[in-house]
């Protein structure tokens, strides 16, 4: 059958990120929603598709972080064969996934939120942003770039050139990695090194200059959900599910990530098309809880690398008693932690003689009906999950994506900055900028937030208790 | 669900700092910053990301996603649609 295209992708580029506040009788803030039209139906066009389609379809749908989606399909793929992949096809995967990481990492410091640390919150928005930045830190700027070119090199070393050709399968990886490649790879590793050593050294004196606003910037308890290895370590491949109070206590320990269904709900809201994931156990909404960098280095008992781990060390020392980061300013701090770890072990990886063998994909027919995959994502945990027939044939997918997964907390993030920024009747300065720079601590996956160079485009809204409109600002 | 939309290089400015295109996703252009595929050339097509150029793809790549994305758009179009249909509402 034909389909008839009917409208343009174009119509998802010009949308505006819309946020409405809700004050109560007594005028304070009551409510803070921010409201997310994105893309949906995707899952449903996946049915009918061959299983084998997937890493290449949702790499390339999902084209911010493919990398991360061709894994965490690949593993789909494992499940449904029931097959183990060969260990060099999983080293090579591992490695593939870090390099994700640090290309987005990467992006999300040095480009993307560096520009509100090093100009200022306040300054002049026309200078706030990447122009602004490599005006006054050209330097900082340009390692940034080199920086997210060596996680580019890996992936193209890897996949080739193209990263939307499926490089990854069920069963394993087409392409052994290609042996006269690995000295050029480790000749980064020096500058990466001190690239991310320098960044944290700017961070924690932007920790010192913003220590009157850090507290206001999404700083509630939560639970917080990710990957940890075996023993308890920071994963990003394999594992199994943690889920730790604000506290710091592990409510939840060795959860197998594909009985995700089990513990994590998904809940719809009308006024929003992006879902809201909940930890089971508590309920909606109480069962809030966080994913990503901060949540994966409060969860972890160590890092196996030695300059990660000692960053490490530093991070739980600023969560003090509660043993567990609250605060989603320090996104920024766990993200270059693993931005460090991520340098590091790629250098292990590359010294690691199984990752240059030559048995890298096993082959297997179709044993199971269903089958889940999961990684740890740049931005957090990423499932997919797929039920086929006999011949592989899609007849059920789910994905939960990490933006998702954090939604409840991105909206809690706004509400807690709208509390402290409404003044009375109307939107005080300067609210706009951190409202975006809250929501930027999570470093969202969002259609709104996509095209606008280095801005969100933002529409807020408020409202009194009878719902009429008192102020709005718009960008 | 993030949409990697890949939008046609239509011309660069080379004497600014970051280096700056001008991008058309079917139509609609954008400034972008090009400073993370500083290869690109007119013509080519890149994945953008906060206004930033994350990738660079040929046309034929480009022309895949593009179809896959209008494909899905379309059968969304479709269903709610029929979801008005069905609630009696014309």
């Amino acid at each position: 059958m034909v389909k008839t295209i009917t409208i343009e992708p174009v119509t998802r580029i010009e949308g505006h990120a819309k946020i409405t506040i809700h004050l109560d009788e007594q005028g304070t803030v009551s409510d803070a929603r921010f409201h997310v039209n994105e893309f949906r139906g995707f899952e449903k066009f996946c049915e009918g598709r061959l299983m084998w389609e997937m890493p290449g379809i949702t790499s390339r749908i999902c084209g911010i972080c493919p990398a991360s989606h061709l894994i965490a399909s690949a593993k789909a793929g494992d499940e449904i064969l029931s097959i183990r992949i060969p260990e060099t096809a999983e080293k090579l995967r591992r490695l593939m996934t870090l390099a994700q990481w640090t290309q987005s990492h990467a992006l999300s410091f040095f480009h993307l939120s560096s520009p509100d640390f090093l100009l200022g919150f306040d300054s002049d928005p026309v200078k706030r942003n990447v122009f602004g930045l490599i005006g006054e830190h050209k330097e900082f700027a340009r390692r940034g770039i080199r920086l997210r070119k060596f996680g580019q090199e890996v992936i193209e070393v890897l996949g080739g050139r193209k990263i939307h050709t499926p490089w990854a399968v069920a069963g394993g990886v087409r392409e052994a990695f290609d042996a006269t490649k690995k000295e050029h790879l480790l000749a980064w590793i020096p500058e990466a090194r001190e690239t991310v050593l320098l960044a944290l050294e700017t961070l924690k004196k932007i920790h010192e200059r913003y220590k009157a606003d850090i507290p206001n910037f999404g700083n509630f308890r939560s639970l917080f959900v990710g990957l940890v290895s075996e023993d308890g370590g920071l994963e990003y491949y394999d594992g199994t599910l943690r889920v730790m109070d604000g506290g710091g206590n592990i409510v939840a320990d060795k959860l197998d990530p594909r009985l995700y269904q089990h513990f994590l709900g998904e809940q719809s809201e009308p006024w929003s098309y992006l879902k809201f994931p909940y930890y089971r156990p508590l309920g909606y909404p109480k069962g809030m809880y966080r994913v990503g960098p901060l949540a994966r280095v409060n969860i972890c008992d160590y890092i196996e690398t030695p300059l990660a781990e000692a960053e490490r060390k530093c991070f739980k020392a600023m969560a003090g008693d509660a043993d567990a980061m609250n605060n989603s300013f320090y996104y920024h701090y766990a993200r270059l932690i693993e931005l460090l770890f991520s340098v590091e072990k790629i250098e292990q990886l590359l010294h690691d003689p199984s990752l240059f063998g030559s048995h890298i994909r096993a082959k297997a027919m179709i044993n199971r009906d269903e089958g889940v995959g999961f990684c740890e994502a740049p931005r957090g945990t990423l499932f997919h999950h797929y039920w086929v027939n006999e011949n592989g044939v899609l007849q059920k997918v789910n994905m939960l994506i990490a933006t998702a997964q954090n939604n409840l907390a991105m909206n809690r993030t706004v509400r807690q900055i709208a509390m402290h920024y409404v003044d009375g009747q109307s939107i005080a300065e300067g609210m706009l900028n951190r409202v975006e720079a809250g929501i930027r601590c999570f470093d969202p996956c969002l259609s709104c937030s996509t095209h606008a160079l280095g801005q969100m485009p933002l529409h807020l809204q408020l409202f009194d208790v009878k719902g009429i409109l008192l102020d709005e600002c718009v960008r | 669900m993030c949409l990697a939309i890949p939008g046609k290089v239509l011309s660069i400015d080379r004497s600014t700092e970051p280096l700056m295109g001008k991008v058309s996703f079917g139509g609609i252009k954008k400034q972008v910053c090009l400073d993370w595929t500083p290869d690109v050339v007119e013509g080519e097509y890149v994945v953008v990301h906060v206004g930033f150029a994350i990738s660079k793809m040929d046309e034929e790549e480009a022309g895949e996603t593009l179809r896959l994305i209008r494909e899905v758009e379309g059968m969304m179009e479709g269903e709610l649609k029929s979801s008005t249909d069905n609630s009696g509402i014309s």
